[in-house]
């Protein structure tokens, strides 16, 4: 019969897919494989080299890297934790490390770290962000900084000189050097620069500058952020702290400043032209610089046409500042191999595999060798990355991010507030001591 | 046709089938659907819906809390924000979608029988949501989406397609291009099932090409309209992919996209409040519902004019 | 000559009297919508083409250029994993190892059981729910309707949790099983279409002698053969750009056996919180992966046309 003959070959069909997935459930010896979660594609070749090196010197422990991209990431981590399948070691963001800690999903390290006496004391980013109550949930593994990215043939047709660039000053009041150097560089359809009194601000064919409202997850990390700090503006008192000072008369200036270039000046783009991202603009040759992390230095410079320059941020009136933040290897509690888990932790908060990360160019890695490393590949690229190294060594001009209970909520409500001082809809002063009193609020009831 | 079978007609009535028979048979043929829909989607259902009333985050705790999670809906802000961009979403993407599709769907029967027609426009649904999103992301671009060039060089201005403003319009036309030429095949589908001798009839009676749409085509694919509005009308009550694609992590510029769907992943994957998602699960699942029976009963979906 | 005879030849001559129609306005303004339709819908497309033939660096650094920038296949190559990792990174695309033909491999497998699976439980279902008469007949269809409403974020969850309890996850009976018995809509799709069929042909076939089953197939099924053949292919469509539920079943994309097209694809969006996507590659894969579709739409879509002559019997 007809029907029975589709239906033997849907079953057919049926019984190939179990075929197949039989022979994917792999047979297991002594040796074990510990999986390996991270995001950035662009990182996965490093990381496998050092995973390929920790296997020539533990042979029974076999490292699976599954990499997917950020979002998926973090939705893929999230089910596969409810449905206790997650990854032996992940990398973790501190964006999700408060949650993940609450939710008992970290493996506490420090016992192996006392057994094994981890010298914890060569990391460049502060190693105790990882810790709570006595308590450690991750080795640090990498860091980043915030640097302006610019493009260097325009700087040059501009007559703007390295001394121009290594001294700018910036102020929230008239923007200094730094706002001079914008309005040289935002040209119109005339071909009249911002400093010049018929610039006509409703026709720019290329932007001085370019930063979008910020990201409220991460205090504006690559936006205003570095900025706000270089007034002396701390957003909060360190980690986990229940009051956050959004209300600061500095920190309304700096992002009223911010949202004006746009606004006011006609220097740099407005929420429209940003639709498509800062990246775009700038590779197009629309927008001549922007402020943004390290992790970004790959694939601006692999992806543009012209030379790209890494500039330090402007000093500001205390000073110049960078925001650091940096990833950690974090162990997830439900492993079934624990002590495997960790010696491929160790292995990767080593020097070891430090140096291998700072070979290939990718990511500054946490300890100081490896990041010399990482700086000899970027020169063999023709890469000058001084302008993130120098600031990150020096301990008193750089802060950490935010990391505080709450910071999705807080996110959704301070994100609609900076676009509308972005787009001009409200006042920086107005908007930030109102919200402030909202996200305050969150710390004294909720739980 | 078999002409043994022609000639059945000649034949007295016989007698039904016994109810007995037949019941055995149709529970035989309901069994296989029914326990897919049972184990995949109506118990896993009613579980989300028990941990709406607990504060479950499926990792350190369960407790049933009862109404809680409802009472914090009442008096959340970014819940009833989310529901308005929703709404709006949908009463931007269902008029103009269904009204192209069905034109669409009218022409490919009345207009041409072209085969490559067809193909072309059910074209946009074989490209996946993710990548349909991209696409127009490009083309719809402030500087660099040809949409703007032309506009530019008609003389007007440029429009910024997804700001505070526009992004939710923009969304539901992406929605309407890649789904139109979709809705337009169950259209289409249904419009073969009219007899064509209706049409002559009409014709004949004088009928120009809106009197026989009016009379013949509207009221006849009456089943097929319900099905189609209620199963649209549902999706786009549940976008997501759009959403995700183009708004950043925090829900587009300024939270402007922030649909129901947005908020539910955010406080479930993001802030680990998986019974608090389930209660805005069941509050949307409660407004389709209502909103899917008032169209039924507006329709009367299970009465075909065609008996 | 009876009624059926009648009827087969009125659909005959309706269809040449479709030929006979008069060039008016109206016409030429449909003619016009339905140029204006294709356009809209083949330009996208054609911005598709046109970033994928193009490179990374140039696409990016001439976003305005009509045209491929810098024409080349090799985005085509790297998403068929033809280029080397290094040529990759060079020229600013994500270095991924492709292995394409198991992932098409996959999504095959996984569509083909799926369509099937669902076609014929769908059909049989809203057999039973359109024609037969049975206790709680209304009250289980309501079920249906029901079922239909639910928002899917409702079950995801406990639906992961399930096939993980089952050991599924990873598996292809994990992507498979949830949709291989059919679904609401499937179902809720062909009971409108079963219903609006004449009576009198299932009454003169079970004259003859045919059982319920016969009838099913020797009568039921060739004349919905269009809305079959309809909700075929809209399934294998669905389940070929699924997303979300391959993706969490099927493991994250991180079992090479268990990673559909649209999974892999994922690899080309960003990789970092605000990093820019591979377009090309992107793109790249996005024609390739539906080329089996057009194929197979092309194929029936001749049969949707073919079988208008079956409206004739009603």
């Amino acid at each position: 019969m007809k029907f029975s003959k589709k239906f033997s070959i849907a079953a057919s069909l049926l019984g190939l897919g179990l075929l197949l997935s039989a022979s994917i459930a792999q047979a297991q010896g002594d040796a074990v494989t510990i999986r390996y979660a991270l995001w950035d594609s662009g990182q996965q070749p490093a990381y496998q080299a050092c995973a390929d090196e920790f296997t020539k010197r533990n042979p029974n422990i076999t490292i699976s890297i599954e990499q997917s991209g950020w979002s998926q990431y973090w939705d893929g981590l999230t089910t596969a934790l409810v449905a206790g399948t997650a990854p032996d070691v992940f990398t973790d963001h501190i964006a999700y490390y408060p949650e993940l800690l609450s939710k008992g999903q970290l493996l506490d390290i420090q016992p192996y770290v006392d057994k094994d006496k981890v010298d914890t004391s060569i990391y460049l980013v502060d190693p105790s962000l990882w810790v709570k109550d006595g308590k450690r949930y991750g080795l640090p593994k990498d860091w980043d900084t915030i640097a302006m990215f610019y493009n260097a043939d325009e700087f040059a047709k501009a007559g703007i000189t390295a001394d121009d660039i290594a001294n700018w000053t910036w102020n929230p009041t008239d923007g200094g050097t730094f706002e001079q150097t914008i309005a040289k560089l935002t040209l119109d359809g005339n071909g009249k620069n911002g400093l010049d009194p018929d610039f006509d601000k409703s026709n720019v064919v290329q932007w001085g500058f370019e930063g979008g409202p910020g990201d409220a997850s991460s205090g504006a990390q690559p936006d205003w952020s570095a900025f706000a700090a270089s007034t002396g503006f701390k957003l909060t008192d360190g980690p986990w702290a229940t009051t956050y000072h959004y209300d600061d008369p500095n920190l309304a200036a700096t992002v009223q400043w911010w949202a004006d270039q746009h606004l006011v000046k006609g220097f740099a783009p407005g929420s429209d032209q940003l639709g498509s991202g800062v990246d775009s603009l700038f590779l197009a040759g629309t927008a001549a610089m922007f402020p943004m992390g390290s992790w970004d230095i790959g694939s601006v410079t692999s992806s543009a046409t012209f030379k790209v320059g890494f500039a330090p941020l402007p000093v500001g009136p205390q000073g110049r500042f960078s925001p650091i933040n940096g990833l950690s290897d974090a162990i997830y509690a439900g492993t079934k191999h624990p002590d495997e888990a960790w010696q491929w932790v160790k292995f990767l908060a080593s020097p070891d595999c430090a140096n291998i990360v700072g070979d290939h160019g990718v990511v500054f890695p946490a300890i100081q060798t490896g990041v010399d490393r990482a700086v000899a590949a970027y020169q063999k690229k023709g890469l000058d990355v001084s302008a993130f190294t120098t600031i990150a060594a020096d301990k008193d001009h750089t802060y950490l991010l935010p990391m505080t209970d709450h910071i999705s909520e807080i996110t959704n409500m301070l994100q609609p507030v900076l676009q509308n001082i972005f787009d001009g809809q409200v006042k920086a002063a107005d908007a930030l001591p109102q919200i402030n009193d909202q996200i305050n609020a969150l710390f004294t009831t909720a739980s | 046709m078999q002409a043994s079978r022609i000639t059945a007609y000649k034949r007295p009535p016989a007698l039904k089938l016994r109810p007995r028979t037949e019941t055995l048979i149709a529970w035989l043929f309901i069994l296989p659907s029914l326990v897919g829909i049972m184990v995949f989607v109506f118990i896993p259902a009613v579980r989300g819906i028990y941990l709406s009333f607990t504060n479950s985050d499926l990792l350190t705790r369960s407790d049933f809390i009862g109404l809680q999670n409802y009472q914090k809906l009442l008096n959340d802000a970014q819940f009833w924000s989310s529901l308005r961009i929703t709404v709006e979403y949908v009463l931007f993407n269902i008029p103009i979608q269904t009204v192209l599709a069905l034109t669409l769907a009218i022409l490919m029967t009345r207009l041409t029988k072209s085969n490559i027609l067809r193909g072309i426009v059910f074209l946009p649904y074989l490209l996946p949501m993710v990548m349909v999103t991209m696409v127009w992301l490009t083309l719809l671009d402030y500087d660099f989406g040809p949409v703007n060039s032309v506009l530019q060089l008609l003389g007007l201005a440029k429009i910024g397609f997804f700001n505070q403003t526009t992004i939710i319009p923009s969304l539901a036309w992406i929605n309407t291009w890649r789904y139109a030429g979709y809705v337009a095949l169950l259209f289409f589908a249904g419009l073969q099932s009219i007899p064509g001798e209706l049409y002559e009839a009409a014709t004949i009676d004088g009928a120009n090409e809106w009197q026989s749409f009016t009379h013949v085509t509207w009221p006849l694919l009456r089943p097929v309209t319900v099905f189609v509005l209620i199963t649209s009308v549902v999706g786009s009550f549940q976008v997501w992919d759009s959403v995700a694609v183009a708004a950043s992590p925090s829900g587009g510029p300024g939270g402007a996209s922030r649909v129901i769907f947005w908020y539910i992943t955010n406080v479930a994957f993001t802030q680990f409040n998986i019974g608090y998602a389930a209660a805005i699960a069941v509050a949307l699942f409660v407004i389709v519902l209502v909103i899917a029976l008032i169209q039924m009963w507006y329709f009367r979906a299970d009465s075909s004019d065609l008996g | 000559m009876n009624s059926l005879d009648l009827q087969l030849q009125q659909s005959n001559q309706r269809a040449v009297g479709t030929q006979r129609r008069k060039l008016s306005w109206g016409r030429v303004l449909a003619w016009c919508f339905v140029g204006l339709w294709v356009f809209v819908t083949l330009f996208p497309v054609y911005w598709i083409a046109r970033m994928a033939f193009s490179t990374q660096k140039l696409l990016l650094a001439d976003p305005t250029n009509p045209f491929p920038a810098g024409l080349t296949l090799d985005a085509f190559r790297r998403v068929l994993g033809l280029l080397p990792l290094q040529m990759v990174i060079d020229e600013g695309g994500f270095p991924k190892v492709m292995h394409f033909g198991e992932y098409l491999l996959t999504t095959f497998i996984v569509t083909s059981a799926i369509t099937i699976g669902s076609t014929i439980f769908n059909a049989m279902a809203a057999y039973a729910f359109a024609r037969l008469r049975f206790p709680f007949r209304n009250r289980l269809f309501y079920l249906y309707i029901i079922v239909q409403i639910m928002p899917a974020v409702l079950g995801l969850i406990p639906n992961f949790i399930l096939i993980h309890s089952l050991g599924w996850v990873g598996t292809l009976q994990g992507i498979i099983a949830p949709s291989f018995l059919g679904s609401a809509f499937g179902v809720f799709f062909l009971r409108q279409f079963f219903l609006g069929i004449n009576r009198e042909l299932e009454e003169a076939a079970m004259l003859d002698g045919d059982t319920l089953i016969g009838i099913f197939w020797h009568v039921i099924l060739p004349i919905t053969l269009p809305a079959l053949t309809t909700i075929f292919v809209l399934a294998f469509m669905t389940s070929w750009n699924d997303l979300q539920w391959p993706y969490f079943a099927g493991g994250s994309g991180h079992i090479e056996g268990t990673t559909t097209l649209t999974v892999a694809m994922l690899s080309f969006r960003s990789q970092t919180q605000r990093g820019l996507p591979d377009y090309t590659g992107l793109m790249a894969g996005t024609l390739i992966s539906i080329i089996p579709m057009l194929a197979i739409f092309l194929v029936f879509g001749r049969k949707i046309v073919d079988s208008i002559q079956f409206q004739g019997y009603r």
